[in-house]
């Protein structure tokens, strides 16, 4: 009897494939992020990834006072305009709760790098320092293949940029109307008035980031239902999720739940997983209430915060092409033209400057191409975000950014972006108003190296 | 023609004869293979079913007979459900054969409390490793990857 064990020809040949994240794919997210293959799970998968960068930020301050503001500063620290960084150190574990029965399965996900998600500052100290955090720890049921519950935190159904894994993000940060429509700051709970701009880099006393709680990292504790199924060559899925609206934070602070919705239908062309190429057209939408005090009253009022967007994602390479418009109503954070955390000047909720009761809206389009028989990508971005939308201080965001990337190895990869900025309150002369500041932002660069393992 | 030349000229045609005789060469002739996975990972059933489908590139799917028998944690690759159920359906088209550990399905049972949902495209053994003994004694190569 001739036997063959484990001979390097056979390993060669058979070319054992791991799973890798490459760059951001047509891929169905609901399902990568909270279930495990059937049949073919490991009980305990330990991953992680690490993400270095370098930014450097071209900004001037404002001629008056040499104040900067967040726009020109790099986070989440806001203390410099030109910094490394570790932006994400994660460690998890994923895998099926019980081997033999892989319909029950977990996902733990730990965050110990240098990004809003953990930078905060301390209530009691009123110093920031960055902690390390749980961002998802979350248990699926996979009894109903049409209708999984998963429960605990993760991240909600929603916009592509937050739903997608970071780690094969094809840029280093988010578009405008990402950043700010959709991923929440959280107010302090007590009512506070804005800071003054100024210059963390020559003043002492200068802290442009006072926030308490984490950013909500599109994330949420809750419960969905949601499920994915083939119809013909279309993979449809579709998730409803309700959750505290309290982001990373553990605990309910008001009677309020976030509901979130989400569809989606992929034709799919080929491959599987992360790096599935296809065409996925998707919807989704948020809404929720909010307690604030907004008018220093020193007692809650409640707010509407409603989102929306609907986007198509099409790779098939060497080509891919994203686009996605959003729309938000309620908590509009104003912050990054002021220097200040706060919503609103003045203690007046219905005021022109005012996001408690203001719209928002915006849209990008992202285009990539993976130069073929190299290891090299290219992305160009384009987005706009109108905050504030029809108000006196509506503020209009544009901003290109182009990329490149090397892929060294499946897992490893370093990116290059540029980012050239144009913002403006359309209602003020230059120099006047938010101008005031918005005119000496410019334009912004780095560098990032993400290995997963 | 001299004995020493009459002897040589017999060899010569005595090997010709076999070879005309005989056109199976080493690349012609039907290779037999069972392929056994006993390991529930991930990675192992991928690479299993990569060297089933790479046999049959080579080979060519009429030049090699494949079975993959599966027990121990390997079964997982015949769950019902297995993530790679579309790949199995397709090596099965193509004429491979997936036996299932019949012992294993029990312990499998016994360790659930209740039956494992096998791939109906696979066939029950009643042991696995059996099996793969039976097959090898026909001539099959065992390939454990």
């Amino acid at each position: 009897m001739k036997i063959i064990k484990r001979t390097a020809l056979a390993m060669a040949c058979a070319g054992a494939m791991t799973v890798v994240a490459n760059t951001a794919q047509a891929a169905n997210w609901l399902m990568l992020q909270g279930t495990e293959p059937e049949g073919a799970a490991k009980p305990v998968n330990v991953w992680g990834f690490i993400q270095a960068d370098y930014q450097a930020d071209n900004s001037t301050p404002r001629v008056s006072n040499q104040g900067l503001v967040p726009p020109k500063l790099i986070g989440p620290n806001l203390t410099s305009q030109a910094a490394f960084n570790v932006s994400r150190a994660r460690i998890g574990v994923r895998g099926i709760a019980m081997p033999l029965d892989d319909k029950v399965n977990y996902f733990l996900l730990i965050e110990a790098g240098n990004n809003a998600a953990n930078y905060y500052s301390s209530t009691s100290t009123s110093t920031n320092s960055s902690v390390v955090k749980a961002t998802d720890a979350s248990i699926t049921l996979n009894h109903a293949p049409l209708a999984r519950v998963r429960v605990g935190l993760f991240k909600y159904p929603g916009a592509e940029e937050g739903l997608q894994a970071i780690q094969v993000f094809d840029y280093i940060n988010f578009t405008e109307v990402t950043n700010q429509l959709l991923l929440e700051r959280f107010p302090n709970r007590s009512y506070t008035s804005n800071i003054a701009d100024c210059n963390p880099t020559t003043t002492t006393s200068c802290n442009l980031n006072g926030f308490d709680r984490p950013v909500g990292a599109f994330r949420d504790v809750g419960v969905q239902v949601f499920g994915s199924t083939m119809v013909g060559e279309w993979d449809a899925s579709y998730a409803a999720m309700i959750g505290n609206g309290n982001g990373l934070n553990f605990s309910d602070v008001d009677a309020h739940h976030d509901l979130y919705l989400y569809v989606s239908a992929e034709k799919v062309f080929g491959g599987e997983g992360p790096f599935r190429e296809g065409l996925k057209l998707f919807a989704w939408s948020q809404s929720g209430k909010r307690n604030f005090d907004g008018d220093a009253s020193g007692a809650f009022e409640t707010y509407d915060r409603d989102r929306s967007g609907i986007g198509m994602k099409y790779l098939k390479k060497p080509w891919r092409f994203t686009t996605e418009h959003m729309t938000g109503k309620g908590m509009i954070w104003n912050g990054p033209d002021k220097p200040s955390w706060a919503l609103i000047t003045g203690g007046n909720p219905d005021s022109s400057d005012s996001g408690l009761k203001a719209k928002g809206k915006g849209w990008y389009v992202d285009g990539g191409y993976y130069i073929p028989n190299t290891s090299w990508q290219l992305d160009l971005r384009y987005d706009y975000y109108s905050r504030l939308d029809d108000s006196l201080y509506q503020l209009d965001w544009k901003t290109w950014t182009v990329g490149a990337q090397y892929h060294i190895n499946k897992k490893t990869r370093v990116a290059f972006n540029y980012a050239t900025r144009d913002i403006n309150a359309k209602n003020f002369a230059t120099g006047a108003g938010p101008n005031a500041n918005l005119d000496g932002i410019k334009d912004r660069y780095g560098i990032q190296l993400t290995a997963i393992f | 023609m001299s004995k020493r030349a009459m002897s040589v000229l017999a060899t010569v045609l005595l090997v010709a004869t076999f070879s005309l005789s005989n056109p199976l060469n080493a690349a012609d002739r039907e290779h037999k293979v069972v392929l056994q996975i006993s390991d529930g990972s991930p990675e192992k059933q991928t690479l299993v079913l990569n060297v089933a489908n790479n046999l049959q590139e080579f080979y060519g799917v009429d030049k090699v007979k494949i079975e993959i028998v599966a027990f121990g944690p390997g079964l997982q690759l015949l769950f019902k459900n297995n993530a790679n159920k579309d790949r199995i359906g397709g090596l099965v088209g193509r004429g491979v054969q997936f036996s299932a550990c019949q012992i294993t399905i029990k312990g499998m049972t016994k360790a659930l409390g209740y039956p494992p949902a096998i791939n109906p495209q696979a066939v029950q053994v009643d042991r696995g490793v059996v099996r793969i003994l039976d097959l090898s004694a026909q001539g099959y190569t065992l390939v454990q990857p």
